[in-house]
């Protein structure tokens, strides 16, 4: 291997996005050698388009008290339905109003409350006005707050490199094999490992998420031997837009908006009497296919988020990025009409998994952020806690991943071996003269999520999906890549994104089809109800010799009793 | 519809800058990124072009679309093929090179003023640079408060205006003073200068960093920046505040 392709660095973090800056930002404090290595230029990683905004006990809305972080863990434990680790659980929630702040601190321009102090907005699932947001562009104000930050230290990036491989030696994760999209070519890294690629929307046909969200790094972590947690949790966010399926954030019904069925019914009064449009986004999900499936819909497809009662003036100011997407993608501008919604793809709430520091079962390999199940989640991810895993975890890395010994001077011909590997790999794809192009493979592997895995579920359904992903698997050892260029070959890149997408599909399909009960996200028709004498657990899923192989782990409980979910 | 696309493979020695013609069916709803995605899963898998969010936030897809530099994510093709495309800006040479419009297809080109890698990709390092001159992060160098500090919602408002900017470098690709001055720090940068100038909690002098006449002096108020902005950022704004001050302070 040339020798100016192999870079050393102490800490290599994968994914530009908020958790990658801010474990960047953590080591970088602690005078380590960073570097950043994405698949595209960090400002346009995928939290960019988080909306509503982060949740902190922070208890500023004015004449209600105040709050607390044991509160912000309760209705965090109960959202995910009691799956959720709830140490992991202590530590987001405790440490969420010192990371608000210090984003505070580091420029973010977060709306105001007239006392001055930041705004809060009621959320999904929350017992109090918890949520902290910059109008409804909050992921853009934080990642563009924390990319600034990084250029004030020093910090090296390695923008548009794709990731093929992670390299161990002697048990360990020693870096990475990565090509670099502009010229074609492979480097490799030295360094421990930070995963923080976010995740894998874009197995489903409708998504909010971004187009680059393909479940790389869970793939990669798995393939040397991380283990994946709970992957078959998969959140549908209640109100994407229909058609492009954009997110129209949750801040929406926050503000006061009501979801409407074809005859102007307010229907989640038959749902959640209490917390109508503000239960959490599982059971909004739910309702919302249900009342389309029974014919209630418009066009049956859709449902109407209705901000019209809101008035001109508060949308302008608390809404004004998601009036601008309706108006620009649906042609509607939600002043004067309700918007068609209908849910999508939205959150991965399972990942690599990792302990409370986020370690993963690879030593020098770690993970936080939505690639990662840490797990605080659990079944059902509450809105405003994702910016908030970001922050709260990828400090943790940063600082956990400083701790570890550097490690330099890793066997030349190990790297050499790994992008020999990956080589031919890639020349096997761009080598064919004929085959199955990767954009059809990929249009039926989303499809086939979105019909077998989607927001309810079946037995016999799901096992026919999982034989689908099977044939698809096959074909992809026939894809091909008609383009030779070696600058910017999007189309190789994308197959291999489909590469990972292929086994993603295949552990969320694994892990649905063994979990026979229903809880949180996972709902199915077959097993109506919660089993927790069986499944109180969460699924793990190492590599075998024969592929991926099912078990289960314990939940972290103790600080809240097991209880059923009502709201 | 008929899309015509730059292309260029990014080697000289065996590839001339040219255009290719593709038929793409019409559907409702179909934005430019939809078209261009169509073209490369469909027909033509090297066209080369930079994606992500396809909802108009994270910046990576601003082109010249039509002889106008927009995100192909948020263009919609109906009105482009109506005639009935209502982005009017002031023209000038380095915008009008190339291929022109034509009534019957949609014109795509890499964003002007920063050199093409391949197709529809541009380089933006010289954007970037001269974003990061502008030390585009807050330095407070006062007492941090124990909790946030205080800013009135109308503060906020103003701040909003310039903060909403997602980079995409549309308005770096739009103005006329760009074309004609390689050193012109552009739109984009002074507009984020000035954020962290009339931020309340910043402590550093900075109108200075751009006071020279490749910065702030520079501007001939074409407006293009605003009118292409898919954020409404307005950074004549920022310049004309920015250079009344300045002048008051010499005065």
């Amino acid at each position: 291997m040339e020798k100016e392709n192999l870079h050393e660095h102490d800490i290599l973090v994968i994914g530009g996005g908020l958790t990658g800056l801010r474990a960047s930002l953590e080591a970088m404090s602690n005078d380590k050698d960073v570097a950043v290595i994405s698949k595209v230029h960090p400002l346009r990683s995928h939290s960019v388009a988080a909306q509503g905004g982060i949740n902190a006990a922070l208890g500023n809305a004015p004449d209600r008290g105040d709050d607390d972080w044991k509160d912000h863990a309760f209705d965090t434990v109960k959202g995910s339905d009691y799956l959720a680790d709830q140490d992991a659980v202590e530590i987001l929630c405790k440490n969420a109003p010192e990371a608000v702040l210090e984003l505070e601190h580091m420029g973010t321009v977060f709306s105001r409350f007239e006392s001055g102090k930041i705004a809060q907005r009621p959320f999904g699932g929350a017992g109090f006005p918890r949520t902290c947001y910059a109008a409804d562009r909050t992921g853009h104000n934080l990642l563009h707050t924390l990319y600034e930050q990084s250029l004030s230290g020093e910090m090296t990036y390695y923008d548009e490199y794709f990731v093929t491989s992670l390299v161990k030696d002697d048990g360990r994760c020693a870096g990475c094999v990565a090509l670099n999209i502009k010229e074609g070519r492979l480097h490799a890294f030295s360094g421990s490992v930070i995963m923080a690629t976010g995740g894998f929307g874009r197995i489903y046909n409708r998504s909010t998420n971004a187009l680059i969200n393909t479940g790389d790094g869970a793939f990669l972590a798995y393939d040397i031997g991380a283990v994946l947690e709970d992957m078959e949790f998969i959140q549908f966010h209640p109100t994407t837009l229909y058609g492009s399926n954009i997110l129209m954030t949750e801040g929406a019904r926050g503000e006061g908006g009501y979801l409407k069925d074809s005859e102007g019914e307010r229907f989640m009064k038959e749902y959640a009497p209490e917390a109508m449009e503000l239960a959490p986004r599982d059971i909004v999900a739910r309702a919302i296919m249900n009342v389309v499936n029974e014919g209630r819909g418009i066009e049956d497809e859709y449902v109407h988020l209705d901000l019209t009662h809101l008035g001109a003036e508060k949308i302008k100011e608390r809404l004004p990025g998601i009036r601008q997407i309706a108006m620009d993608f649906a042609g509607v501008d939600p002043i004067e009409e309700p918007i068609p919604v209908q849910p999508g793809q939205h959150y991965s709430m399972g990942g690599i998994s990792v302990n409370t520091d986020c370690e993963t079962d690879v030593p020098g390999l770690y993970a936080a952020g939505e690639c990662s199940s840490v797990s605080a989640h659990g079944a059902n991810r509450l809105g405003g806690n994702s910016l908030l895993e970001t922050v709260v975890f990828g400090r943790i890395a940063g600082a956990r991943a400083s701790e570890s010994p550097v490690h330099r001077g890793a066997d030349e011909s190990l790297f050499s071996k790994a992008v020999n590997r990956d080589r031919d790999l890639i020349e096997s794809i761009t080598g064919r003269d004929e085959g199955i192009l990767y954009s059809d493979i990929l249009e039926e592997l989303r499809e086939t999520m979105f019909q077998h895995f989607g927001v309810f579920r079946e037995g016999e359904e799901m096992k026919e999906g999982l034989a689908k992903i099977k044939d698809l698997q096959s074909e992809f050892d026939d894809v091909y890549v008609q383009s030779d260029s070696s600058k910017f070959n999007q189309a190789l890149i994308r197959t291999l994104e489909l590469r990972n997408m292929l086994f993603i599909s295949e552990a969320v399909a694994i892990g649905a089809i063994e979990r026979e009960e229903s809880r949180g996200s996972h709902y199915r028709t077959d097993f109506t109800g919660r089993r927790d004498d069986e499944y109180l657990q969460h699924t793990v899923l190492e590599k075998g010799e024969e592929g991926p192989v099912l078990d289960y782990a314990p939940v972290n409980l103790g600080r809240f009793e097991v209880r059923e979910r009502d709201y | 519809m008929k899309l015509k696309t730059f292309r260029y493979d990014g080697d000289e020695t065996n590839d001339e800058p040219h255009y290719d013609d593709f038929e793409v069916p019409h559907e409702p709803g179909q934005t430019v990124l939809d078209a261009l995605f169509y073209i490369q899963e469909n027909l033509d898998d090297s066209l080369s072009f930079r994606y992500s969010c396809r909802g108009a936030v994270c910046g990576s897809c601003a082109m010249l679309i039509n002889k106008v530099p927009r995100l192909a994510c948020r263009t919609q093709v109906k009105p482009l093929l109506e005639g009935k495309d209502d982005a009017e800006i002031k023209h000038y040479p380095a915008l009008d090179e190339g291929e022109n419009t034509g009534e019957d297809f949609v014109l795509v080109e890499p964003l002007p003023h920063l050199p093409v890698e391949k197709d529809l990709i541009v380089n933006e390092e010289k954007f970037f640079e001269f974003y990061r001159e502008m030390e585009p992060y807050l330095q407070a160098e006062g007492e941090v408060p124990e909790d946030e500090f205080r800013m009135s919602p109308e503060v906020v408002e103003e701040l909003e205006d310039y903060t909403n900017c997602i980079l995409c470098a549309a308005c770096f690709g739009s103005c006329p003073v760009d074309g004609e001055n390689e050193n012109y720090r552009g739109p984009a940068a002074l507009a984020k200068l000035f954020r962290f100038h009339i931020d309340p909690r910043d402590d550093e002098d900075r109108l200075v960093l751009a006071d020279h006449e490749d910065g702030w002096w520079d501007c001939d108020f074409h407006i293009n920046c605003k009118k292409v902005c898919p954020k409404d950022v307005p950074p004549n704004k920022a310049i004309g505040k920015a250079r009344g001050e300045l002048q008051q302070d010499k005065e």
